[in-house]
């Protein structure tokens, strides 16, 4: 796809339609960091972590053969779901009670790039879930300091959030708030096109590029 | 009311805590666990909660994130105790939309009156000795500031009436500076938290204040969670120094259980290193070595070291002026104590003599020690340890 790898201590915003690939997108990106040898935390807000692990697997990123080595998840998902999870031995899962629990997201994510290892790239599946249950204000306060920390303290952070359900202030608070903007869309045909819209210290080719969803035999997008 | 922990007040567990607190909380009291960024306050509040079921007195715990079954699952890690001291208010089902079977449960999330009725009714009937509201945070970002700050202070005028010690966890994302003055001012204490990550670890640390004129104060305890014990103060850095031969390995080794050494031809060339585990306390103990050609190494420990405990061979008075020297590398606001080593021995000098030779601040403490037998140096490591978490 041509994009550079992202710098460590960096953070990313990643926007794009619901169902334009952005989960695609940061699948591809994990799989390439973990293949690197590189420890990778993915946060899920919207799918439970079997579905994340399915689909991962259809991208050809078998993500059980690093948990509890080098991947873990952040997973906010199935508490808040009937059936709960057992704990599986070997796979190290951080479970957030809640949605609302902001607190409670932001330590999870500590704690997972605490037991994989710094630097670690954290992935965050989707931070607009958020807002159906907590208010903006906070929100932003959390996505600053958990943005901050992250850079800090864990190393890369990317944050995935649906375009087009928030209002253009919460986007643009967003956006203020990280290092670089990646971009998805649906073309006329509705092919998916993917840009990097800035990317802060670096020079950017910021033209729109067709976004392949299936991986071809070799794992390259 | 009957307290079966005696003197009337409400235990944290945290025994050095505890004993600077003159025994625990007062009863009444009102808690304000306070952070305004991402911390593991939580695991103080649930060590609370399960130390009262411990100890056999009712606990409520208000749960506006956990699922109790969930919460249930989670707070065994605590150890075991009595399951029906720890009465849940669950606040959680109604948001997922799912059955509570719990005796307490909030029916409409959306009305403040009814969370609050809720919980007004479980402590009424309950009585509680503490109650455990997880979190304020929720409310705030959810309702009118004027109308929550109402229905908090009779919420704590309800928990005092039945002298109850309440924790409110609250982490600040929508608060001005001026609310949150507010909220400390109907608080007894304050127990602020912090965590931070420094080399990829988590550090977490707590200070307590009490509100009012001349309240308690502690300094920042850090602190952390071992499994079935709960949370316990916790010393990532003690520092054991002093001049060459005063004896500092021999006082890890005598501190630590297990310690190893890094040495040649029985002098310290590294340093030592012991972990020590007493009564609710835990600290990591590192020993330098105390000859001058090993200063950068005194240098690297000397960084964020929560104490000091500095070694001297009571009998070599000549060896004071080096270890004055060793307490000024340190720096002016490490707390330290003195070990006058080898006491035992002959034309040892005693401690108040050497306080004055080496021109000691006046309340420095100095314990006569015998590392060899043991004698003097668990004494000296608590009365380090309350002096750094120390109350003002």
């Amino acid at each position: 796809m041509g994009d550079p790898r992202f710098p460590a201590n960096y953070a990313v915003l990643l926007a794009g339609p619901p169902g334009v690939g952005k989960f695609e997108y940061m699948i591809a990106q994990a799989r390439d960091a973990l293949r690197a040898g590189e420890r990778v935390v993915l946060v899920t807000l919207d799918l439970h972590p079997n579905e994340v692990r399915a689909r991962a697997k259809a991208l050809q990123l078998d993500l059980e053969a690093y948990e509890g080595r080098t991947f873990a998840f952040v997973d906010c998902y199935s508490a808040t779901a009937s059936d709960r999870p057992e704990p599986q031995p070997g796979k190290r899962t951080f479970v957030v009670s809640s949605f609302s629990n902001l607190e409670g997201i932001g330590m999870a994510m500590s704690k997972a790039a605490q037991e994989l290892g710094t630097p670690v790239r954290i992935y965050f599946y989707t931070i607009s879930t958020l807002f159906l249950h907590n208010s903006t204000q906070a929100i932003a306060k959390f996505f600053q300091i958990v943005t901050s920390r992250a850079k800090m303290n864990m190393g890369f952070i990317l944050y995935a959030v649906h375009d087009g359900v928030h209002d253009t202030m919460t986007m643009n608070l967003l956006r203020s708030l990280v290092d670089g903007v990646i971009e998805m869309r649906f073309t006329d045909s509705m092919d998916h096109e993917v840009r990097v819209h800035h990317m802060r210290g670096f020079q950017v080719d910021t033209r729109w590029r067709p976004f392949v969803q299936m991986p071809d035999a070799s794992g390259g997008l | 009311m009957a307290d079966p922990t005696g003197g009337g007040r409400i235990r944290t567990g945290i025994k050095v805590l505890d004993d600077r607190l003159g025994g625990g909380f007062s009863r009444p009291s009102t808690l304000l666990l306070f952070s305004d960024k991402p911390t593991e306050k939580r695991l103080f509040a649930e060590n609370f909660a399960v130390e009262g079921a411990k100890a056999k007195e009712t606990t409520l715990y208000v749960d506006f994130y956990r699922v109790p079954s969930l919460a249930r699952a989670e707070l065994a890690r605590f150890g075991p105790f009595a399951q029906d001291r720890l009465v849940f208010v669950d606040a959680i089902s109604v948001q997922l939309m799912i059955e509570s079977r719990e005796k307490y449960r909030v029916a409409k999330i959306n009305d403040l009156q009814d969370i609050f009725d809720t919980i007004i009714r479980a402590i009424r009937t309950e009585t509680p000795s503490r109650i455990v509201i997880d979190s304020m945070e929720f409310l705030a970002d959810r309702f009118p500031k004027a109308a929550l700050l109402e229905e908090w202070r009779n919420l704590i005028s309800e928990a005092q009436a039945i002298g109850s010690v309440t924790c409110f966890l609250f982490i600040n994302w929508t608060y001005q500076e001026r609310d949150l003055e507010l909220l400390r001012a109907m608080s007894d204490f304050v127990v602020e938290f912090q965590s931070s990550m420094r080399g990829g670890i988590v550090r977490n640390s707590m200070r307590i204040s009490q509100m009012g004129e001349g309240g308690v104060r502690t300094n920042w305890i850090p602190y952390t969670f071992r499994d079935l014990i709960g949370v316990t103060v916790y010393f990532p850095r003690i520092m054991v120094t002093g001049p060459f031969n005063a004896g500092k390995s021999t006082v890890v080794k005598a501190l630590c259980e297990k310690s190893i050494s890094v040495d040649r031809m029985g002098t310290t060339v590294a340093f030592d290193y012991g972990s020590v585990n007493i009564t609710g306390i835990e600290a990591e103990i590192f020993g330098t070595p105390g000859q001058e050609r090993f200063e950068f190494i005194f240098q690297i420990f000397a960084r964020e070291v929560s104490g000091v405990l500095l070694v001297v061979d009571a009998t070599r008075p000549e060896d004071f002026e080096r270890a004055q020297k060793m307490l000024a590398l340190i720096g002016p606001h490490i707390p330290y104590v003195v070990l006058a080593n080898k006491s035992d021995l002959k034309g040892a000098l005693r401690p108040d003599a050497i306080a004055r030779k080496m021109e000691l601040p006046e309340d420095t403490p100095v314990f006569a020690t015998v590392a060899t037998e043991s004698q003097g140096v668990r004494e000296a490591l608590l009365t380090l340890a309350e002096m750094i978490i120390g109350v003002k």
